[in-house]
Parts: structure tokens; sequence; C-alpha cells
């Protein structure tokens, strides 16, 4: 299920490079030197992971790598989306309970 | 970089402004330096640089003070300093900087440390605040000029301090509509700050930029308004907003519902002083400032030795504190190197800038009410998913230190490491806003990273 927003979005001209990601298994373009939560943002991708007990949607709060809520899985290892720098061909997937 | 272990006479956490004003006159005055920086390109929050590849709209302007940001970042560019993007310093002892740095461990060995890691956000929980959509103020300034990313289409920005005015001009120029800019302070207290901002000529300038800027996009800057509530299904779809009276408690009958689809929430700032804890300094709790700061001496050297502090972490004041703050403290570095003399302006200064913040941090004073927007439901730990009403019952049963609370409950026990729950924690679970509030719980690692990052840790 796709929480895809479209008034998300980019502004003014960017013109690096685009790379491909894929996340929860449907492709993402983004650009390089995008960070997996603004690559997602970007596309309208605002949840990240679920709450750990109640399993309620969480995104971004911080963006500076402080508060952990944007953990996702990337190749199945479990960073901050907001401090992970796109690559080519990475698997992301949406994060769980922090900590597991 | 490849080698593990390096060694410089100086290292300096953080490539902000106190950061790279340090790092700069310290290259001029011959001394190694290394700059270890969390984030991607040098500038810090305050003066975060778009990517190369990406231009902002035409017609886009940045307010004077970023004359200044662009001078630091230059000099900075130009001198003899390696920088080290993306470095996580995990652990610290004088005269050793443990970090992770594309997921390898590396140790820096340096005769004096410099901290100089900034602030972050406070955050006060409300009804709604864990929605997708609603983030702090720096999180929505971090994606315009960062990154280039439009965070929606109509945005709420809301919360207390001289930062809710350049999360709106970013949100403006990335040609997002904000519906409604809502300063919890009321306009009684911002007469407070006038005196200081008018008797600062680069302070007043820059306030009178940004409401140039407010006034052409036609939005407002309500004083005395806060958000009571957001509310929505997997994100964010609309906020309800109130009055708020001179103590921050909402006013009965003023709510407001409006449509947004993203909300920047900025309750002030924190210093982040967990590295200072970590290497034994002592702090203090200044509420003025943001909270616990770090004691520095008037030539920023910290109570233990070899180890100096610039910027936020002494208290919250801004780039203009934080850049006259790393100039003193490289002097003052270099001096027990064995370089010359601290000279005297130099320290005039950075007491004149601190002067002039605290000034007008008198409009901003932390307001009591705030605390009374979360209910019983409201999540305040975020990591551990624990709501209000649990934090409550556990001040009740184990006791009001922060320690008490997080064992009663979790709260603060998440890889956040109490950073976001922490600043208010105390407050909401004994209801009690005016509580002494326990200097933070560190430990090592002191920003979660790789295990085996701690295992292949050098020396």
């Amino acid at each position: 299920m796709s929480d895809n927003r479209s008034s998300m979005g980019r502004f003014g001209s960017d013109e690096r490079e685009a790379v491909t990601f894929s996340f929860d298994g449907q492709e993402i373009a983004a650009r390089n030197g995008d960070t997996v939560a603004m690559a997602l943002w970007a596309v309208g991708e605002a949840t990240l992971r679920r709450s750990s007990r109640e399993g309620r949607p969480r995104g971004v709060l911080c963006n500076m790598g402080i508060c952990y809520e944007c953990l996702v899985l990337v190749d199945g290892v479990a960073v901050r989306a907001c401090t992970t720098v796109v690559r080519a061909g990475m698997k992301v997937e949406r994060g769980g309970t922090p900590g597991e | 970089m490849s080698e593990r272990v390096r060694q410089a006479q100086v290292g300096i956490v953080g490539g902000g402004p106190a950061g790279m004003a340090a790092a700069s006159a310290l290259a001029a005055r011959g001394r190694s330096v290394v700059v270890l920086d969390e984030g991607q390109r040098a500038g810090g929050q305050i003066f975060r640089q778009l990517p190369p590849g990406v231009a902002p709209p035409a017609g886009v302007s940045e307010p004077p003070s970023h004359d200044h940001g662009h001078e630091l970042i230059d000099a900075f560019e130009g001198a003899q300093v390696e920088l080290v993007s993306g470095a996580t310093v995990w652990d610290s002892k004088p005269g050793r900087l443990w970090f992770e740095h594309a997921g390898e461990s590396h140790l820096l060995e340096c005769e004096r440390i410099l901290l100089a890691p900034g602030a972050m956000d406070r955050c006060i929980p409300f009804p709604g605040w864990t929605l997708p959509g609603v983030t702090t103020a720096g999180a929505l300034q971090v994606m315009v000029r960062g990154f280039g990313v439009k965070p929606g289409r109509r945005a709420l920005v809301v919360g207390s301090g001289p930062l809710l005015l350049p999360t709106v001009t970013a949100l403006l120029a990335a040609g997002v509509e904000v519906v409604a800019a809502l300063e919890a302070s009321s306009r009684w207290n911002a007469l407070r700050a006038l005196p200081g901002v008018i008797g600062n000529g680069a302070r007043l300038r820059e306030a009178m930029w940004y409401m140039k800027q407010l006034v052409r996009a036609g939005v407002k800057l309500r004083w005395g308004w806060t958000v009571l509530r957001c509310e929505g299904d997997r994100h964010v779809e609309r906020a309800v907003i109130a009055k708020v009276d001179g103590q921050g408690r909402p006013r009965l009958g003023t709510e407001r519902t409006i449509e947004v689809d993203v909300v920047g929430a900025g309750f002030g700032l924190v210093p982040a002083i967990e590295l200072g804890l970590l290497l034994g300094c002592d702090s203090r709790h200044l509420a003025a400032r943001g909270g616990h700061c770090l004691v520095v001496d008037e030539q920023q050297r910290t109570t233990i030795d070899g180890v100096f502090a610039a910027g936020e972490i002494g208290g919250i004041g801004g780039a203009e504190v934080a850049s006259a703050e790393g100039a003193l403290a490289a002097a003052a570095i270099d001096h027990s190197l064995g370089g010359p003399a601290v000279s005297e302006p130099l320290v005039k200064q950075a007491r004149a800038e601190r002067r002039a913040s605290d000034a007008m941090l008198r409009a901003f004073a932390p307001l009591p009410g705030l605390y009374q927007l979360a209910n019983d439901d409201t999540i305040v730990c975020r990591c551990e998913d624990v709501p209000l009403s649990e934090a409550r019952a556990a001040a009740e049963l184990h006791g009001r230190s922060s320690r008490a609370i997080k064992v009663g409950c979790r709260a603060g026990m998440g890889p956040c490491q109490a950073r976001i729950c922490g600043p208010s924690l105390q407050q909401l679970a004994t209801a009690d806003p005016a509580c002494e509030m326990d200097v933070p719980v560190v430990r090592v690692p002191v920003k979660p990273v790789r295990a085996s990052t701690i295992v292949n840790a050098p020396g």
C-alpha cells in the first residue's frame, strides 16, 4: 500500500545524475547525493517505519540524524534514512521497531 | 580516508559556524586540524548548502546573515583543514575521538579537542505529532535548503523562537503555501527583546529582512498562538490551532481548524552536550539558553583539561555567537599549545555576541502551559512508543527523576538516547513544568553505531 502524495516533490533546477533504488520492491528514481529519506519524500513516501507497539506510521522527524524515527532497512541493515545516501541498486525496506 | 588511526594537533567535532571559524583560525596559525562532521557538506545546520548541480528557483534571496555564512565557508574551504564529512563520533576521552565513517571504525588522536556539535530542535509533544508529515522546523529547512525537496503544498509552522522565520522563508522559497505561522510567545514578551535587537545593527537588519519576506508573501506571524493537535489517517491532513495565554496555556473557544499537509514544529533549541558529559565536563541548567549547557570559562575552556567548547553547546546563541566563540576558542587552543596569548578583542567580541543573543532570547522564554498540549494517549517517547499516561504512572510509582521514569516505563531507552523526549519528559511525567531537570545520562556509544565499529575500535 502506498502513501504516495503528489504535493511533495522538488523545486528549482537539478542537474544531478539519476540513481535508482528499490523501496519495498517498488522502483524509486532518486538523484545522486540524495539521502534515502529525501529521495522517498520527493516521490511522496513519508511513512518509513511502523511504531513498535501500535504499528502506527512514522517518518522523518528531525532530518538530521538525531531522532532515529526514520529507521529503514538497507540491504537488511537498520540505518537512518536521513543520513544514508542513496546508491544505485540499493534495496530499502520500511523499518520496524528501533533497536530490533 | 584510509588510515584508521590518525593524528592532528586539534580535533574539532562539528562543521557549523563555531567549528568552521575555529578550524580556519587554527590552520592560519599553522596548527594541524581535523574536523569531524555528521553532515554531507560544511556549514552545519544553519548554513546548509545545496548539493552541486542543484539551484534554487530564480528570485529566491537569502537573509543578510548568510553573507557571513558564505565568508565562513569560503575561509574554511580555503584553509589547510581536513574535513571528514559523514563522521559519527561515538566515544571520546581527552585527546581521543572515536568515530564511524563509511561503515568503518576510526580513531583521531589529538592534543586538544574542541566540541562544537551545535543544537537540535526542542520537541514538545502534542496529539498527532507522530503523524508522517509532522516534523521539526529544522527538518523542513534541511529538506529545502539542503536537498531542494518540496515539503508539501500547504504548511503550518509552529513553535517558538527565532528559527520559525527561516523555516517560513525556506518553505516560501520552495513554493509551499504557508497557511499559518504561529509563535507561542506573546507580543508582550516580544517587546522585551526589542531593546536588544534595536541596539544591534546586524540583528535588526536580519529581523527586517524576514519581516519583508513575510509581508511580500502575505504570511502573518501570529504571536500567542500554537497547535492543539494534528489529525489525519496515514499523513497529516489538518491541524487544530488556538490562541494561548502568557503562560502558553490554550484559551478555550479560540480553536480553528486548518487544512495542511506538512507541519514544522520547533519550540526553540536544545544544546547537544552529550559528548561533553561523556568527557566528564561540568554542565549547568540555563532555561533561557535551552536547558543543560556545558560550563565554559572566558577562554572557552571546559572543566576538563584539553577540552574546549564553542557555540550552542555552551547555551543557545545562534551563528554569530558560535563563530565568535569558535575564533576565541582557536586562539585559546593555540595559546595552550605554546602560541601567543589570547587577544582581548576576541574575548570582547564573543561576550558582546552572547549579550545580544541573551537579550533577544528574552522574547522566547519557555512557556510552561505548552506541556499541557499532550493528553493521556499522546506518545511522549517515540522510540519506545510510550504514552503520557504510562510516563505519569511511572513517575508516581518510581519517582520524579528521569532515571526513575525511564525504569518505570522505558521512556528514553530507545536509540535516540532520550535526545527527543529527555528535554520534556520530566515536566510531562510529573505534570510540573517547573520541576528540577536531571542532567542527561550518557553512555557509550553516545550515538548508535554498528557493533563492528565498537568491536573494531582502534586503540
